[in-house]
């Protein structure tokens, strides 16, 4: 035809949902720098990964131990969610009422997946603390567990590479701010994680 | 003013083509223009130059190139047509629209081996009225651009001669990919039939090629009928158009083969595995309106945006949400096989639970999203505007090979 050929525009999707990234409780806890993307108040809060990636959302599945209601007028829930490297300090609360009724229903212990979104606290005595706020919380079973762990080691481990390589940005953030972290830690709680498995 | 010398000098160039061009005649029509209609005279002299060209069919004195071709315009193929451009040109009418308002003596689509262009006729231009089918000879066309798309104008100044015999005329299909604005053909098949947004709508859906998808619609016309879904069409003349900045195919005025083979349909194949992170609201058993070719989903009041209160809506199963590989968030969608397969929890249990519990339809939510929520499962099915339409879920098992690899890969680098 007469119009000149033009590349297919396609819309691109208007919202990018932020991925929940796989990482172990062990990881998790080494975590003290956390940012905001962009100005806006609505800008998405990121916590950086000492392996040198950023996360908004993560997903991760394990025990959970304990969980104890709290407060009177602001009731919430707080969990322990342990995977082969440590522990998870989850809280859902009236702003995640429906997390928080799931989490409610739950008799411990029991195998859960969790999608959260982590930060880092502050406690009175100076310590820094990550928990994450719990989107959704549902009991599964140990095939489910044993795949996140499986999942969890290999992007750790590629997190690992990628930061070695230095090419990303947050890789290069990640050194600055931990500058005294060994990465090489990670690595071998991927692999002992990964051999707590049976074959 | 004087005019005689003007119109002796038109006069002469006629008279050295060999035409019999009276001067005491274009002095007139010089005066008119001039004195009537205030124009200028070199504006005049050209015009009437013009006028006289066709009155004698001859090419445009001066006008034409050295190599002798043809008169002022060129004749052209249709898909080397350019908008600004005067053509000659010889096609078929391939099909003939209702004209958009009474400017419009006669809209439609011409075509030649090379493609297709619409065509527009004025209703000042008196041009003879042609028919669907018939092979024309259309001298001195403008083509011009409307809407981004180029299209041919019939003019007072077009010369139309019907070209008595029927030439072969195949069009032959483009992917999908390569089609742009204006009258394109495709062979594709009918991946989709969506839910109707307009009244005037008589189907709306996807068609898949190897090479993509595109959205396409018809509007309700007498005569017009949907195409079966998964079936395979040779489309030819459909109007591209864009919408949202996508592309989208008009049928109407189209010319519509059903094909027998079936042809493999691209996007067909995506797979994802990951882990379903949300389940959104509005999954699990709902109820859509039983207007025929409607098929929305109802709200909890049995009220559809387009045919109000239905109170015997049908009931199906859903789910939508999200599946999380860990670098990307895939949007998915569920339709009634692949939420039972995934559940276990068939329309007819769904049914029974939501009318027998106090929750209600909130119920089977409920007990679909605790069966699913955090699990990984593989999702396969057809991606479209980046959500997956799944066609087959299911529920991902631990590999113990997948373990030993990682292992290794855990020891190897260590």
């Amino acid at each position: 035809m007469s119009t000149p050929s033009r590349d297919m525009p396609r819309r691109e999707g208007s919202f990018e949902r932020e991925p929940a990234r796989r990482v172990f409780a062990g990881e998790l806890r080494e975590c003290r720098y956390q940012f905001k993307d962009g100005e806006d108040e609505k800008s998405p809060t990121f916590v950086l990964l000492p392996t040198g990636e950023r996360c908004n959302r993560i997903f991760l599945v394990g025990t959970l131990t304990e969980k104890t209601r709290q407060g009177e007028q602001n009731m919430f829930y707080r969990g322990r969610v342990v995977d082969p490297t440590g522990t998870f300090f989850i809280m859902a609360g009236s702003y995640q009422p429906e997390a928080m009724q799931q989490l409610a229903r739950i008799e411990t212990p029991a195998f859960v997946a969790v999608v959260g979104k982590p930060s880092l606290y502050q406690k009175p005595d100076g310590a820094v603390m990550v928990s994450v706020r719990v989107e959704s919380i549902t009991t599964v079973d140990k095939d489910t567990r044993d795949i996140w762990v499986l999942d969890t080691a290999e992007r750790t481990l590629d997190r690992i590479a990628a930061a070695k390589a230095g090419t990303t940005k947050d890789a290069a953030t990640a050194k600055e701010q931990y500058p005294t972290v060994d990465t090489a830690v990670f690595h071998r709680m991927a692999s002992d994680a990964l051999a707590q498995i049976k074959m | 003013m004087d005019f005689s010398e003007a119109a002796a000098r038109i006069s002469r160039k006629f008279v050295k083509d060999g035409t019999a061009a009276d001067p005491v005649k274009i002095e007139g029509k010089l005066k008119r223009l001039v004195q009537e209609f205030g124009v200028q005279l070199s504006e005049a002299e050209r015009s009437v130059i013009t006028e006289l060209s066709r009155e004698y069919n001859i090419p445009l004195p001066g006008a034409a190139p050295a190599g002798g071709k043809g008169g002022g315009t060129e004749e052209k193929k249709i898909a080397a047509m350019t908008p600004g451009e005067w053509v000659t040109l010889e096609g078929k009418v391939v099909a003939l629209s209702a004209p958009a308002s009474a400017a419009i003596g006669q809209s439609g689509i011409i075509a030649d081996e090379s493609g297709a262009i619409r065509f527009v006729a004025w209703a000042k231009a008196n041009a003879p009225v042609m028919n669907e089918g018939s092979w024309y000879r259309i001298e001195s066309a403008v083509v011009d651009e409307y809407k981004g798309v180029a299209n041919l104008k019939i003019h007072s100044g077009t010369k139309i001669s019907e070209i008595g015999e029927d030439r072969a005329l195949i069009p032959t299909p483009v992917a999908i990919k390569d089609l742009h604005l204006g009258i394109g053909g495709i062979r594709a098949k009918v991946v989709q039939e969506w839910d109707a947004s307009h009244e005037r709508m008589l189907q709306s859906g996807l068609l898949g090629d190897e090479t993509g998808s595109i959205k396409f619609v018809i509007w309700k016309e007498p005569g017009r009928e949907k195409l079966a879904v998964n079936g395979v069409y040779s489309i030819f003349y459909a109007q591209v158009d864009e919408f949202n900045g996508r592309l989208s195919l008009n049928l109407n005025g189209a010319t519509i083969l059903p094909e027998e083979a079936d042809i493999p349909v691209s996007g067909g194949d995506a797979a994802y595995t990951g882990a379903l992170v949300h389940i959104a609201p509005g999954s699990g058993i709902i109820k859509r309106c039983p207007v025929e070719g409607c098929n929305r989903a109802l709200s909890r009041q049995n009220y559809c945006p387009v045919h109000e209160i239905q109170p015997k809506f049908v009931y199906d199963l859903r789910i939508k949400g999200w599946l999380d590989d860990g670098t990307k968030t895939h949007s998915i969608l569920l339709q009634r096989e692949a939420v039972e397969a995934l559940t276990g929890i068939s329309l007819a249990k769904a049914q029974e639970i939501a009318e027998n519990n106090p929750l209600g339809m909130d119920e089977v939510f409920i007990q679909m999203r605790d069966a699913v929520l955090g699990r990984y499962v593989t999702c396969k099915g057809r991606e479209i505007d980046n959500r997956l339409l799944v066609n087959s879920c299911e529920q991902k098992k631990f590999d113990s090979s997948e373990h030993v690899r990682l292992l290794n890969k855990a020891g190897g680098a260590a």
